[in-house]
């Protein structure tokens, strides 16, 4: 498990920075062809859906890596088993808001598949909608592996007291 | 049941629930509880809210950042800094307010400031004898000027959410930077002689203009950024791409101080920051969307226009209420959620959008450096190894300062126009 | 949650939206009155919302909730329609397309307004189905010296659309088509971003575009009697009742009229507040531009499969 998720996270963090990368010089392509006269349409769409990615991806990575900003005022209040099972509470709102999540992602997927973008109509809407479900489904892996985790520490808490 | 999810919020909030998942949570019960609504416009508006253009400028602008403390940008800004405001009584105060100064004019954000000057200025301030509440209340404070003198990540949020200009906003941002930084070097003047701070010896002058001349290529950038909006020869976003390629030049070549090797973590670290607060920003889309359903901008008009009937006491009411959202919620976020519910009620009051991006931008400025949540603070008691309570007690004074600029600012608009103002 | 009608109660509830957030837009003009009458006469069994920008400023997101069944009744032009992948649409965007206003109610209120209607809900699956066509006025060129000829456009940079028939027609002009946003767009014709845009009186005007140095002479070009289409969730309307689809076609009917009169007296007002604020309005040959975009619009034509359609809009153009 702890293998799976550490490649996980690795494959998730090259596609961030790999978009990351692609918009940083789609928007250089853009400032250098307008100062020698050439119109390159395509810029700003193709920067804007690799920017989406590239957020969403890191958005995910932060979940696993338990980054994103939350008040642990409570948290550390409590003590021992009590401060396991908040935790435990935490990561199974955070599943069922993931997966609700993902399923309605994957709708919008369906929905909005065939939409095609403004400036490449060759390529399709579908393609940046992916990264809904693809973001939910991770964020859903990470919280699981946290949960699994948070059980066993609690077992072993249960055996020490 | 607008109730019943601000009771969900704030429960789910002090649980210890990640902030950007609380909105989001909230955002899908919302829709849930509409009988029109499908619950996949939740999932719509997170994408549509990071669809757009303006938006790529924030991972751009903390690459700078992340680019300038890495290529030690920063340390040649201090070492200026101090040649210029050492000498005079507790020159290492003076110094860490003006390198903010300095360093805000590359930054968009305030924690990239915070952290890079704050690592070597708090423990250097400590060596010399200040006492650890100033070294980090000067750095919290100091830094929320990253905010408000151009670039600024937040005001091009405003920009987009209101479609008013963005130079014209950075530019208003320049005086308000400048009276709030010299406001807390006038403050820390004083405390500096009551405690007697300590004061470095006058450099030679020639030294000065040594220090000057190594940072010229640092001090460029901000007229690069500031300059090229404002006369068109790129965006926002753009100028935030040159900021980030610029930094990267000069590191690399003039300065020599970044290493190919480093630029994966820098990049990691710029995604890792810039995915937090736009995954919140997107999360916040869903709710805003939530609001937009309830009208709650067209209520607000009609409740100021019934019963305030003043746009000063309108100033004065937004100014109170975006400092409590600022406390617990950062900037961006907010702004998506509040900006256009207020933003009708302004229009009819006549109040200029520029003027109003000032003051909202100002308070939650504010916001960075209090407590529960003040990442500036938290960053600065964190290098400081200071309780956040007692850093906060140390930073008032200076929040204080910015509060009094702010009013300033509010009640005065042709001192926010000034500078525009020379522009058209 | 999503129904049309989850109270069972008989009475159901519309969203109506457009993405113009100025309460004086014509726009918000035709939406009220599809309220009024919608309301008035299901005797308050129709409820009708109406958000002028509040649920979305950009016609994508319109489009987009529209399908998802988060928004009811909204307001899009071709250019946006074309990215769901009904391409036909496109075509009421085409440059010159149209020689006048009687020109383009000919063909929207007749033969191929109904065939185009039929394409929308036919390639959407029923999700798109047209109420009617509403305006957004005719489009002319302002820019920082007046056009005599076509030949004055060589080498301005003009802020259109840059993709698709729009951009091909203007660069054929001899123009450089600029994509700059609409906000920024007063700034940058302030400092010399672009030189010129193309809008219609409304719109340009409440934005000050005329008081730039770069927006201050209008040539009337009218290259575009503009194309508005006001939809409803087919799905959703199939549901609703008999009486009550009567009466949603009804109020749809009242908001075009209403529409097309708020801005065509919007046209003829914010034409003169230009002139009064300093503004140069000048007339132009509009024979070498129809010319040039015959082969354009021939050849888009033939890309998006609506070749006929463009042959009976011509034929329609003399009578
Ligand atoms: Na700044
Ligand atoms: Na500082």
């Amino acid at each position: 498990m702890k293998q799976l998720i550490r490649m996980l996270e690795k494959t998730q963090i090259t596609i961030g920075l790999a978009f990351l990368t692609v918009f940083f010089l789609v928007i250089m392509l853009q400032i250098i062809t307008r100062y020698i006269g050439i119109s390159v349409i395509w810029t700003e769409e193709v920067a804007n859906y690799s920017f989406i990615w590239a957020i969403f991806m890191g958005a995910a990575v932060m979940v696993n890596r338990r980054e994103h900003f939350n008040f642990d005022l409570l948290q550390r209040k409590l003590k021992g088993k009590s401060r396991i099972t908040l935790s435990i509470f935490n990561d199974l709102v955070l599943i069922a808001f993931n997966l609700a999540i993902f399923s309605l992602g994957i709708q919008v997927v369906i929905e909005f598949w065939n939409y095609t973008w403004a400036t490449i109509p060759e390529m399709k809407m579908g393609y940046v909608w992916l990264s809904i479900p693809i973001m939910a489904g991770t964020m859903v892996i990470y919280s699981i592996s946290h949960l699994i985790n948070h059980i066993e520490t609690w077992k072993t808490k249960g055996v020490m007291e | 049941m607008g109730f019943l999810l601000i009771g969900l919020f704030l429960v789910l909030m002090l649980l210890g629930m990640p902030i950007a998942f609380v909105i989001g949570i909230v955002a899908l019960l919302g829709i849930f509880g509409m009988p029109y609504t499908p619950e996949a416009a939740v999932p719509m508006k997170m994408v549509n809210g990071l669809d757009s253009f303006v938006l790529l400028a924030v991972p751009l602008f903390i690459l700078a950042a992340n680019l300038m403390n890495s290529g030690k940008i920063s340390e040649k800004l201090i070492d200026l800094a101090l040649a210029i405001v050492g000498p005079i009584r507790g020159g290492l105060a003076h110094a860490n307010i003006l390198v903010s100064m300095m360093f805000a004019g590359v930054s968009g954000a305030s924690q990239a400031d915070a952290a890079g000057v704050g690592k070597i200025l708090i423990p250097s301030m400590k060596k010399q004898g200040y006492d650890t509440e100033t070294a980090v209340g000067v750095t919290a404070a100091s830094s929320t000027v990253g905010v408000i003198i151009p670039p600024s990540i937040p005001m091009i949020i405003f920009a987009g959410l209101t479609n008013v200009s963005i130079g014209a906003l950075f530019l208003g941002g320049i005086i308000p930077g400048i009276l709030i930084g010299l406001g807390m070097m006038l403050f820390v003047y004083v405390i500096a002689i009551k405690r007697n701070f300590p004061k470095a010896a006058r450099p030679e002058l020639t030294k000065v203009g040594k220090r000057f001349i190594e940072s010229v290529p640092a001090l460029l950038t901000p007229i690069i950024i500031i300059g090229g909006i404002v006369f068109g020869f790129f965006t926002a976003t753009e100028a935030a791409a040159v900021a980030s390629l610029y930094t990267f030049l000069i590191s690399m070549f003039v300065y020599k101080t970044l290493k190919l090797k480093d630029l994966p973590k820098i990049l990691m670290d710029t995604l890792a920051l810039s995915s937090l607060s736009l995954f919140a920003l997107a999360a916040a889309s869903a709710l805003g969307e939530l609001m937009s359903y309830y009208q709650l901008g067209t209520i607000a008009q009609e409740f100021f226009s019934d019963h305030i009937g003043s746009e000063w006491l309108f100033i004065f009411i937004l100014i109170v209420f975006f400092l409590f959202v600022g406390t617990f919620m950062d900037a961006i976020p907010a702004m998506i959620l509040f900006v256009p519910i207020i933003l009708p009620t302004a229009l009819e009051f006549g109040i200029d959008p520029i003027h109003l991006g000032l003051i909202v931008v100002i308070t939650l400025a504010i916001g960075l450096a209090t407590p529960p949540y003040g990442l500036v603070l938290l960053l600065s008691a964190k290098i400081g190894e200071l309780s956040v309570e007692r850093s906060f007690i140390a930073v008032i004074p200076y929040l204080f300062i910015i509060v009094v600029v702010l009013l300033i600012i509010a009640f005065l608009p042709e001192v926010t126009f000034f500078i525009p103002n020379l522009f058209s | 949650s999503e129904e049309a009608d989850p109270d069972g109660d008989g009475k159901i509830k519309i969203i109506a939206a457009h993405n113009q957030t100025s309460p004086d837009n014509p726009y918000q003009t035709g939406m009220l009155k599809f309220k009024e009458v919608a309301e008035e006469k299901s005797g308050g069994s129709i409820e009708v919302e109406v958000h002028a920008g509040t649920i979305g400023t950009e016609e994508s997101e319109l489009v987009e909730k529209l399908q998802l069944g988060a928004a009811d009744v909204v307001l899009v032009s071709p250019g946006f329609m074309t990215q769901t992948g009904i391409r036909e649409v496109d075509l009421f965007s085409a440059p010159y397309l149209f020689n006048s206003y009687e020109h383009w109610l000919r063909v929207v209120d007749g033969e191929v307004g109904q065939q185009m209607a039929k394409i929308i809900n036919e390639k959407s699956n029923n999700a798109f189905k047209l109420l009617g066509y509403w305006t957004a006025g005719v489009r002319h060129f302002y820019g920082k010296k007046p056009l005599e000829s076509m030949d004055d456009l060589k080498g301005v940079s003009l802020r259109t659309q840059t993709s698709g028939v729009i951009g091909d027609f203007w660069e054929a002009t001899g123009a450089i088509p600029s994509s700059i946003s609409w906000g920024e767009l007063y700034q940058g014709l302030q400092q010399d971003v672009v030189d010129a845009s193309e809008n219609a009186y409304p719109f340009f005007v409440q934005q000050s575009h005329h008081t730039t140095p770069n927006g201050k002479y209008i040539t009337e070009t009218a290259h575009d009697f503009t194309t508005r289409f006001l939809l409803i969730n087919g799905e959703k309307f199939d549901n609703y009742s008999q009486e009550h689809q009567t009466i949603i076609l009804e109020a749809a009917k009242a908001s075009v009229e209403a529409e097309r009169a708020a801005t065509n007296k919007q046209d003829i007002d914010y034409k003169e507040k230009a002139i009064d604020e300093g503004a140069v309005v000048n007339e132009i040959d509009r024979q070498p531009f129809i010319e040039l975009a015959k082969p354009i619009q021939n050849n888009f034509a033939e890309e998006i499969d609506a070749e006929q359609m463009l042959q009976a809009i011509r034929q329609l153009a003399e009578e």
